[in-house]
């Protein structure tokens, strides 16, 4: 049973419309896809008909496709098109598998719980806030996270800890760093940010600040 | 006068040379190399015109040039009249080189990988995975750079042959074992790369994006 928690698993802004992504929570392979209209969703990252990797699949309008044979399936995760028997109309039981999805804070959000109760991390209001980075640790959420609160602890600023470890710095901005417990040897990081530092320069400096803090954290 | 590849379909390195040649337009005759199982490739008569014994191969006007870096800059700087894909002004033409021959050198990491798990080559694998993904991760990190100032390419606002020797490699990399999870922006640029007028897939590269 996968628990009821919400892991952010990317930065909005690189979950580009009409496209199919992999992405790895828990040891478990979604496939996270955008429609033309900009709609995402998280889905196992397999096919009902043979089970191949629907993240290696296309987004066509509204429908994501699986580059096997060319299933098409709608975001409510019923096959709508079966390209080998085009006046065939798919029966109902054909359906990917959904997870719960959200966007806030400028970060991608999933729950894999069958029926999902927990409330997403609190982090105020949800305007204003822009992508930094992603970064991929080794090891556990639980190594990444002590290691990344302790490095930011050494910058200017007030470190709270939590789900989500974050950073007032000294100009009012807010930094934050979202954990995706990838696998027991790998932990996504995704920072965004939010203040006087949201702007193309300040995410290009915080970004590179980010980096650094990925080199401290895999040198120690 | 033709231009003549020495060619193998499964080849990353023989694909950047076909790439080159369909976006330029340009007509060429394929030579089949039987490089696996064959080994062709170490015979006497193909050592003959590549002591190096590695494809490609291409043959224009006379010249026998190998290394796929090199045919690039021949192909751009001889049929490319625009320049694009081969930018001569200095803010553009150096980086452009430097990817280029990280294409050639450390990303051929990802290609030792998949030759490995494709054509059972013997070498350290673990080496392979970890050079290929310290290289995918210094791709990354730089076109992460370039999605905060609003650009899809390596260098400046269109596809150079820096792009195009990279892509190969990245794109094919999980034949070797080595997935594109954690490297969002190669994804964002792959996709970019694949929707280009003129782009043929190989196998192993859906057509489709
Ligand atoms: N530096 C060459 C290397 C190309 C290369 O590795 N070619 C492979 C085929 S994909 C090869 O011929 N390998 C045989 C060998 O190295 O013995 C280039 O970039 O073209
Ligand atoms: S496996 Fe997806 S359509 Fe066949």
């Amino acid at each position: 049973m996968p628990p009821d928690q919400w892991n952010a698993v990317a930065l909005d802004s690189q979950i580009r419309a009409s496209s199919s992504n992999p992405v790895i929570v828990n040891d478990y392979a979604v496939a996270l896809w955008r429609s033309a209209s900009g709609q995402v969703n998280a889905w196992e990252d397999r096919c009902p008909h043979r089970g191949m990797r629907l993240s290696l699949g296309f987004v066509e309008g509204e429908q994501l496709r699986c580059i096997y044979h060319g299933w098409g399936y709608a975001p409510d995760g019923q096959c709508r098109q079966i390209p080998a028997h085009p006046d065939l109309t798919p029966p109902k039981t054909i359906c990917a598998r959904r997870h719960a999805v959200e966007r806030r804070y400028g970060l991608i959000w999933t729950n894999l719980a069958d029926d999902p109760q927990a409330a997403l991390p609190d982090l105020g209001a949800d305007e204003g806030w822009v992508a930094v980075r992603s970064i991929f640790l080794t090891g556990g959420v639980q190594e990444a996270r002590k290691a990344v609160a302790g490095d930011l602890a050494e910058w200017d600023g007030t470190v709270s800890d939590g789900d989500v470890v974050t950073l007032e710095m000294p100009d009012g901005t807010r930094l934050a760093a979202a954990f995706q417990p990838v696998d027991a040897g790998s932990t996504g990081v995704h920072f965004v940010a939010r203040g006087p530092a949201a702007t193309a320069e300040g995410r290009h400096g915080l970004a590179r600040q980010v980096v650094q803090l990925r080199n401290r954290i895999e040198n120690n | 006068m033709t231009i003549t590849l020495h060619d193998y379909s499964l080849s990353g390195s023989c694909y950047k040379v076909r790439l080159m040649l369909g976006f330029l337009g340009l007509d060429y005759d394929r030579r089949q190399v039987d490089f696996y199982p064959g080994r062709q490739h170490k015979r006497p008569e193909f050592l003959a015109i590549n002591p190096l014994g590695q494809l490609p191969v291409l043959e224009d006007d006379g010249l026998v040039l190998r290394d796929a870096q090199a045919i690039l800059c021949h192909l751009a700087n001889r049929y490319d009249g625009g320049g694009t894909w081969l930018p001569r002004d200095p803010a553009r033409f150096g980086p452009v080189m430097m990817w280029l021959m990280f294409a050639g050198g450390e990303l051929m990491a990802a290609s030792s990988a998949r030759l490995h798990d494709v054509m059972s080559y013997d070498l350290d694998i673990d080496a392979a995975r970890r050079s290929a993904r310290a290289a995918f991760r210094v791709l990354d990190d730089h076109l992460t750079h370039r999605e905060i100032d609003g650009a899809t390419w390596i260098v400046g606002d269109h596809p150079t042959i820096a792009d195009l020797a990279c892509f190969p490699y990245v794109a094919l990399s999980g034949d070797g074992g080595i997935g594109h999870e954690e490297y969002p922006a190669i994804r964002n640029w792959l996709r970019e790369f694949r929707k280009l007028p003129g782009f043929h897939a190989m196998s192993g590269i859906p057509e489709y994006v």
